[in-house]
């Protein structure tokens, strides 16, 4: 750690929840993941279907694009859901998701776990928070090149050959006990050969490898970067406060399923042990200590597109809408903050 | 030298949860638990987080801040982050009094 020891939480942030409820919020159940399993099977299902029905015909865009939105964006999700081991109640039932939807999303469990309790022992401060995946303040040329998807391949895939020939840098170590960094290696090997296998069968002709996972994963990735980037974009650095760190927003009802409800993400902050399928509820519990959620998934993206072309043309930074912190608001130039810590 | 020390009433924990108890500049976690009631450190072993604030599911404790669990009887990490024991504490009741041995 760079600064003193203060978990960015709810209490770092001043806010509270009643004990009582918030204990029965944070209850933990098989069932609510097991539908959500369930649902994501049947769009899943359906995007293989019209892939597989439109190949060869101009649809085949159309049906690639949203076989890709639903295959990455869920997978990122619930990589992110079972990391935290809150999507179920049963171990083995979170440990093994876990393993599935790192695999399809393209970072190896142990690694993604480890660096994401960085993240939450210290939000988006300089130095402390491993997943800081862009300079701040944002730039046009990086907000391209974070919503690309491609940056995430660079970095996951960095990690993962050099922890499989046992290379684990100082970063890795830092936020991962040393009793883990076996499994680090162990898991980066495993995802290795997973690849590896992957691309050979591809290579052997095994084209169903690339056309259901490989294309759509990467395809998907810019999609997966919408819901991403806007976690903590324009908003502030090394400051306790989850409120000010911090974005939620308002998407339609599908993007809150793909998402596993991730767009209440200030409130996951506060209270990171309440499972997805409560955080509806702890919304409307803290709703009154926070301010108002910003607006939904595309016009929070496209107000975040706006400032940072702007930020590059050095003009007026200030959004109609969204959430900065003050320092982002600026009328021509500014003052680089944080340097990315995945690259 | 261990003493039995008075730490607070039953009725103060719920059941199924846990309170913190302050003692002599460190900190515990007393629970109240389907098998009784037992004492741990109240600091994570993986970072500075106390766990009075974390979820109690049957003999298992998750730490709020990363989701790591210990189990309450014999203080054994369980599931990551967490790697170290936690350090547990013999708890006796009496007339309705918790008392903890440290």
């Amino acid at each position: 750690m760079t600064s003193e020891y203060v978990a960015t939480n709810a209490a770092s942030s001043g806010i509270s929840v009643d004990r009582k409820k918030l204990k029965s919020l944070g209850r933990r159940s098989d069932r609510p993941g097991l539908v959500w399993l369930a649902k994501w099977a049947v769009l899943m299902t359906a995007g293989v279907l019209a892939v597989h029905f439109t190949w060869g015909t101009p649809w085949a865009v159309l049906s690639m694009g949203f076989y890709a939105f639903v295959l990455t964006v869920p997978a990122y999700a619930l990589s992110h859901e079972t990391a935290h081991g809150t999507a179920f109640r049963t171990r083995w039932l979170n440990e093994l998701m876990l393993w599935v939807s790192s695999f399809l999303y393209f970072g190896e469990p142990y690694h993604r776990r480890y660096a994401h309790t960085s993240h939450h022992t210290k939000t988006w401060h300089v130095g402390d928070d491993a997943q800081m995946p862009f300079d701040t303040p944002m730039t046009f040329g990086g907000w391209l090149s974070e919503q690309s998807g491609l940056l995430l391949f660079w970095y996951e895939g960095k990690i993962i050959v050099a922890h499989a020939f046992g290379i684990v840098g100082s970063e890795a170590r830092r936020y991962t006990p040393e009793g883990e960094i076996r499994r680090l290696i162990l898991g980066a090997r495993l995802f290795l050969v997973g690849y590896v296998l992957v691309g050979a069968a591809i290579a052997a002709g095994q084209t169903w490898l690339l056309i259901y996972f490989v294309i759509p994963r990467v395809l998907g990735g810019p999609a997966m970067q919408f819901f991403t980037t806007i976690q903590h974009a324009e908003l502030q650095e090394n400051d306790p406060s989850i409120v000010k760190s911090t974005r939620s927003f308002a998407p339609s009802a599908l993007n809150r399923f793909l998402y596993m409800n991730m767009n209440n993400h200030i409130e996951h902050h506060l209270y990171p042990q309440i499972p997805f399928y409560s955080l509806p509820d702890l919304h409307d519990v803290v709703k009154d200590q926070l301010p108002a959620p910003d607006p939904g998934l595309i016009r929070t993206n496209l107000e975040l597109l706006g400032v940072v072309i702007r930020r590059s043309l050095g003009r007026n930074t200030k959004a109609p809408t969204i959430r900065q912190a003050p320092h982002m608001i600026t009328s021509g130039g500014f003052e680089p903050i944080a340097r990315a810590s995945m690259r | 030298m261990t003493d039995w020390v008075y730490a607070c009433a039953a009725s103060d924990i719920d059941q199924e949860d846990l309170i913190r108890w302050d003692y002599h500049g460190k900190s515990y976690a007393i629970y109240n638990t389907e098998r009784g009631f037992f004492a741990t450190d109240g600091m994570c072993t993986h970072e500075a987080q106390h766990l009075e604030d974390g979820l109690v599911t049957g003999m298992v404790i998750e730490c709020p801040l990363h989701q790591g669990r210990f189990d309450i009887l014999t203080g054994k990490a369980l599931s990551a982050p967490v790697c170290v024991d936690l350090q547990t504490y013999p708890v006796k009741v009496e007339a309705g009094r918790i008392y903890v041995k440290i």
